[in-house]
């Protein structure tokens, strides 16, 4: 063995030692009371959990929305993105961009914008109402089919992104030799274009339907009586029941292990294309003039309903406390709502206390996935299917769960355990940021480098180029675009963030979230709708510095 | 530093005043969901960052004694206080009443139900909008006053059960927070609710459309309680707050400003506001046995949402 490779081991060994350290032990330290009692050991609360009609059906509910959700997010975010990749149409890249804005609706207010839109009192609904001289609101928000619109509306971005970009690496030459060997456009996409894309949409789904299985918000908000296991988690808690409540948590965890399990392919898959060489396909202009149209229509409207919800937030943002109740749009306007927000020093602060708590998460999480990437795609040294597992772990667990994790195994002083007190210092939320921004990271690094010709580092070597050098001037230049499109996608997730750190933020981290929640409760809708538009105005500026810099690189 | 479920108009209001007494104090806070303060307060235990926490039914104060979370102060004032004190560990300082709440655009106060039994009416089917009960204290007692009264009249709980599954059948939707619950009751999805009094009177001033009524058959009153937290960095500071929180000025300012109908009962009665005189007046309130309901809730509350949730409808 070099000593190279014996560097590259030890390196391995470090950071398999401290993932297992930052993911894994909080979570089994927490798991495991489940299966303690107040007499040691014991299976009691398992039983409990079998015995219970309504565990079975909210594990049951949690796996087929999810299964549901992927397959829709699938349905329409596929063909968006080979819409905007293979035909050229006016406004194409500013669409483009529009359609993944789902991705930074805030949380908490983003669900209070759906009420007013699509709930039974609003304007959608009052809309369908007056239109066909309805005496009823048409629907009712709720139960399962409302989950599932608000799960493909804010998930199809998952497919999209990464659909564009599988398509975005692929050969023009394939698609000219499939035409000149006969094979026409359905052929060809689903002969051709579909394996290779492959990886990309295992990579999606995935996603999704990790995302789905811990999505919270949905569920509870508009389940109505429908039971999913994160729901029932929190009932559980709520209840004092907290041995029960680590027994479910260890069944959807067990859950979404099964689907890493099954979509490992996925990851695991090299790309067959051998990476991003030759020319990507030119766009195909549609010449019909009415076609023309069509296309921009339809590319417009649908951005429009893509955009409702936020341009709802929008609205209710400068709509003074308490006015807009049965009307079908606000009697009254005002700028009383941001001028709260800049007012006050203190109630400033959370915007300043997410920005800084965000960045610092993604550099770490960049940082680490970086050397996860290199160590397992280009080393590939031992235990690197365990350290890419361990880093896609935190999809699989429920953001409260991970909270409660964190919480419980800094909150012990005992350094030989590896246990340190975090609980209450400025370090446990930017720490439980990073572990959730991981798999975002992680995920883009290796996509990136799986993409890379490894030839040109091999030329680099072969150059006489350091190993340092290379990766400074080769490497990390080519991977740009994944790493600036896998770190926007982590600093939105954590500016956002909201069931993770009302576990853990403090008075000093307080995060905008939760300026959110607390304006929220007490009924301030307008100040908590100034927030969320503040908050969505600063993520969609990183999404789009993102996207200006991936493209460009 | 304060952990307290009231929200920030209240708790700035309060900081501002105790500064003002006490300029050497700097009083901070967090406000958060009471089952939130419980978590945050075990896993602070080794490292207790709160020093005061401020707020919260009385049930949920003594899942913190068993977790010893807190130590017992007698503040000052303990014995002005209207009840007996349950605990050495807290205290009540504000009572919060529940009440029946309605749309007042919709429902004029006269055909609005007059009595828990009364939401059970044809009229009200599906019209009635409830916060869900397994995460709110408020909704946790007015279910215990119902099960404890069957408890008490019939020796066990299913006659409780069976009106809590009648009201199932009445009930549109259960919300999931406060928030939502005032807008979908401003927003006539729903015209009739249950909650508590100074969070339908907030709402009021900020101009939704909402009134309340009080059973006639007696409702519950919950406790509303302070205490001082385990290994507490501040400790004479937070005796001071305590202290000052029960305090006729404090107890004023927070029901003129805040409506918190004070838990004091020798407050002067000329200087007491309207609306708490009109309250004492209207108010019935129901014997209720905290003891049963500290002891049984969590397993009503599971029972409730195994087998009564949805089920009224069949």
């Amino acid at each position: 063995m070099t000593s190279v490779a014996n560097r590259a081991a030890a390196t391995g060994w470090v950071l398999l030692i401290f993932l297992a350290w930052l993911i894994a032990y909080p979570l089994v330290l927490v798991l495991i009371e489940g299966f303690r009692g107040s007499h040691g050991w014991t299976l009691e609360y398992v039983n409990l959990f079998l015995q219970r009609r309504n565990e079975a059906q909210a594990l049951w509910g949690s796996l087929w929305i999810s299964v549901v959700t992927v397959a829709l997010a699938a349905v329409i975010g596929v063909p968006l993105a080979y819409l905007f990749w293979r035909y050229d149409f006016p406004g194409r890249r500013l669409l483009g961009g529009l359609v993944a804005l789902p991705a930074v609706l805030p949380p908490l207010v983003g669900v209070i914008a759906f009420l007013f839109l699509y709930g039974e009192s609003g304007f959608t609904s009052l809309l369908v109402q007056w239109l066909f001289r309805l005496e009823e609101p048409p629907w009712r928000l709720q139960g399962a089919a409302a989950i599932l619109l608000v799960h493909a509306y804010s998930m199809y971005v998952y497919f999209y992104l990464f659909t564009r970009a599988g398509l975005a690496s692929l050969d023009g030459a394939v698609f000219e030799a499939a035409a000149s060997l006969g094979a026409g456009r359905w052929r060809t996409l689903r002969r051709v274009v579909f394996p290779l894309l492959y990886p990309a949409l295992g990579g999606g789904a995935l996603l999704t339907f990790m995302t789905s299985l811990a999505s919270f918000s949905a569920p509870y908000i508009f389940g109505g009586g429908f039971r999913v296991m994160t729901t029932q988690i929190v009932a559980t808690r709520l209840n004092g029941d907290d041995q029960l409540a680590m027994i479910e948590t260890t069944s959807l965890t067990l859950l979404a292990l099964v689907a890493l399990w099954l979509l490992r392919g996925a990851r695991e898959a090299e790309n067959p294309a051998g990476g991003r060489k030759g020319v990507p396909p030119a766009l195909v202009p549609v010449r019909s003039r009415w076609l023309r149209l069509a296309l921009m229509l339809l590319g417009w409207v649908l951005a429009l309903v893509l955009l409702l919800p936020h341009l709802t937030l929008l609205l209710v943002s400068f709509v003074p406390a308490g006015t807009w109740t049965t009307e079908p749009l606000p009697p009254a306007y005002t700028w009383r709502n941001y001028l709260t927000l800049i007012e006050d020093p203190v109630r400033a602060r959370p915007l300043l206390n997410s920005l800084w708590l965000a960045t610092a998460a993604t550099v770490a999480a960049v940082g680490i996935a970086l050397v996860a990437g290199i160590l397992s795609v280009r080393r590939r040294v031992l235990g690197r299917t365990a350290i890419q597992g361990l880093l896609a772990l935190p999809w699989a667990v429920p953001g409260t769960v991970f909270a409660i994790a964190l919480a419980t195994a800094f909150s012990v002083r005992e350094p030989l355990a590896g246990r340190f007190i975090l609980v209450g210092t400025l370090w446990l939320l930017p720490l439980a940021y990073l572990v959730r921004n991981l798999p975002i990271t992680s995920r883009a690094v290796v996509a990136g480098l799986r993409a890379l010709d490894p030839s040109l580092e091999e030329a680099a070597a072969s150059l006489g180029a350091a190993r340092w050098r290379t990766l400074r001037r080769v490497t990390l230049p080519l991977l740009r675009p994944a790493l600036v499109a896998g770190s926007s996608l982590a600093f939105v997730t954590a500016f956002g963030d909201f069931v993770t750190s009302i576990m853990l933020y403090t008075y000093d981290t307080r995060p905008i979230s939760l300026e959110i929640l607390s304006s929220l409760r007490q009924s301030d809708v307008g100040v908590a709708a100034a927030y969320g538009v503040v908050l969505m105005a600063v993520s969609a500026a990183v999404f789009a510095v993102g996207a200006d810099q991936g493209s460009a690189g | 530093m304060l952990y307290s479920p009231h929200g920030r108009d209240q708790l700035v209001l309060l900081e501002q005043d105790f500064e003002r007494l006490r300029p050497d104090i700097d009083v901070r806070w967090l406000d958060m969901g009471s089952q939130e303060i419980l978590d945050r307060l075990r896993f602070e235990r080794v490292n207790p960052q709160a020093d005061v926490w401020f707020g919260g039914p009385a049930t949920i104060f003594d899942r913190g004694i068993e977790d010893s979370l807190l130590i017992p102060y007698r503040p000052a004032w303990a014995e002005r206080m209207g009840g007996s004190a349950r605990s050495s560990y807290y205290y009540p300082v504000y009572r919060t009443p529940a009440v029946i709440a309605y749309n007042s655009r919709a429902v004029p106060q006269s055909a609005a139900p007059q009595d828990w039994d009364e939401v059970l009416d044809e009229r009200w089917r599906d019209k009635v909008i409830i916060r869900d009960p397994m995460a709110s204290g408020t909704m946790r007692a007015i279910w215990g006053l119902i099960l404890v009264r069957s408890v008490q009249q019939t020796g066990d709980t299913a006659r409780g059960m069976a009106w809590l599954r009648r009201l199932d059948g009445q009930t549109k939707t259960y919300t999931i927070n406060p928030a939502l619950l005032y807008e979908k009751l401003a927003r006539q999805e729903g015209l009739v609710s249950l909650w508590d009094l100074q969070d339908i009177l907030i709402s009021q001033a900020k101009g939704l459309p909402l009134g309340y009524v009080f059973p006639r058959s007696g409702t519950v009153v919950i406790e509303d309680a302070i205490a001082l937290v385990r290994g507490a960095r501040h400790s004479e500071a937070a005796r001071a707050f305590i202290d000052y929180v029960g305090s006729p000025k404090a107890q004023l300012l927070a029901a003129r400003e805040v409506f918190r109908l004070p838990a004091r009962t020798d407050l002067p009665v000329d200087s007491v506001p309207g609306w708490v005189a009109e309250v004492e007046r209207e108010m019935v309130v129901a014997k209720m046995d905290w003891d049963m309901l500290s002891r049984q809730g969590p397993a009503w509350m599971s029972y409730w949402d195994q087998h009564v949730r949805g089920t009224g409808k069949r």
